[in-house]
């Protein structure tokens, strides 16, 4: 038996959870909301983190039932992400790790990401779509890397859609790209842009729904020629972004189309969350991993196929 | 100038260095034991500064005392660093006050 503690916080969402072989023993979350119209900086989201991670800990132990003793590893993002909120987090993790005497794993948090869609749909060797507010990868796992088959060059599509929402002030409660979904599934037309104008009124529900038309097929198209180069029959979509169920619609036509099976996890692990550190933090402590506490520094670069996968064949 | 620890007051100062001309600035901070002073040291050492140039810093433990010395050519860039490890340094404390002792190994 072995039990992973989880400490995720590289972006907006700050979140600790705990795995138990395979199970989720609890996984709370904190999200930091800006103002409509206003994206998160890195100093005010550290801060935003600082006030709460203490606390989320303690709910972490206390829905799971445990105490540090029950603890067996302790995983956190080493990155990639925002410098500032990653140092908030890995200082408490290293901390902890310290004051209970046990190992510490510095997890990459796309790996994060794909671990616990894994863990969750049991899909077999599906070709992953990670897509979130800074992240669009297309990865395919190949003798012990995620492979990067295709990216973004430039933003990631939920950055694409966030900056979007904050131009046309949309809320940020829950999140800018859920707003958008809501509202863009009352838009009834198709439109070119640049630009839609009745007369004095301006229509956006139709821009939205054009916005996300265009992002989604672009990406349902790199998942498919990558399904085909590594003539895979299943669909993992991992990220925040992965919760929009448009997307998930567009990429089960491709999929059925090809006779292929699609995966998603919902809004509580497609989300950053703690638990996917842990679960991703549990298979490489069982493989072996551990991190020095020198070695422990975070970076706000870190490539998904620099990770040696050692734990699958 | 002081700082609020929960442990004991804490030693500051800052000094220019006539030969090299960069401003110096001194921490020291006493936890109740060595061990203590270790770990917040093996927690604040690892990342490394986020502006590269015109700022160093140098961490170590001396008996139960952690001491920090920086070197900056400019006192607004020292200001930023300093001001950012005493958020760190508090947060530190303030996870071993709640989930301390370290266990006995």
């Amino acid at each position: 038996m072995t039990v992973v503690i989880g400490f995720e916080g590289s972006a907006n969402k700050i979140g600790i959870g705990i795995i138990r072989d395979g199970e989720v023993l609890s996984n709370p979350r904190r999200t930091y909301i800006t103002p409509p119209g206003q994206g998160f900086m890195p100093s005010d989201t550290a801060r935003h983190h600082r006030g709460v991670i203490l606390t989320v800990l303690k709910e972490a132990l206390e829905q799971a039932g445990l105490k540090p003793a029950d603890i067996d590893c302790v995983a956190y993002t080493k990155g990639p992400g925002m410098g500032a909120p990653l140092v908030t987090v890995a200082l408490v993790a290293r901390t902890v790790a310290q004051l209970w005497g046990k190992p510490l794993l510095g997890v990459n948090h796309c790996i994060g990401h794909i671990e616990m869609g894994r863990l969750i749909t049991q899909a077999n060797n599906p070709t992953v779509l990670y897509v979130s507010g800074g992240n669009t990868q297309v990865i395919a796992y190949l003798e012990r890397r995620y492979r990067i088959f295709g990216e973004t060059i430039d933003i990631a599509v939920g950055n694409c859609l966030d900056r979007f929402a904050r131009v046309i002030k949309i809320s940020n409660d829950p999140s800018p790209g859920y707003n958008i979904e809501q509202m863009a599934k009352k838009g009834s037309r198709y439109v070119e842009l640049p630009y839609t104008v009745k007369g004095m009124d301006v229509s956006f529900s139709g821009i939205l729904s054009f916005i996300e038309e265009t992002v989604f097929a672009m990406l349902v198209e790199i998942t498919e020629r990558a399904m085909a180069h590594c003539g895979s029959q299943e669909v993992l979509i991992v990220g925040g972004v992965g919760c929009n169920l448009r997307l998930q619609e567009m990429m089960g036509v491709m999929c059925k189309e090809r006779g292929a099976k699609l995966f998603a996890t919902d809004e509580r692990f497609c989300i950053d969350n703690g638990a996917m550190i842990a679960q991703a933090g549990w298979e490489m402590f069982r493989s072996g991993y551990v991190t020095e506490l020198e070695d422990s520094w975070i970076t706000q670069r870190y490539r998904t196929d620099e990770v040696e996968v050692t734990w699958r064949d | 100038m002081s700082m609020f620890s929960p442990f004991n007051t804490t030693a500051m100062a800052t000094e220019t260095n006539q030969e090299t001309g960069k401003l110096e600035f001194f921490l020291d901070v006493p936890f109740p034991s060595s061990r203590e002073a270790t770990v917040a040291l093996r927690s604040l050492s690892p990342d490394r500064e986020p502006r590269r140039g015109g700022i160093s810093k140098q961490l170590s433990v001396s008996g139960s005392t952690l001491s920090v010395r920086w070197s900056a050519d400019e006192a607004r860039i020292l200001r930023v660093s300093v001001n950012s490890f005493l958020d760190h340094l508090s947060l530190v404390v303030e996870t071993m006050e709640l989930f301390g002792p370290p266990v006995n190994l």
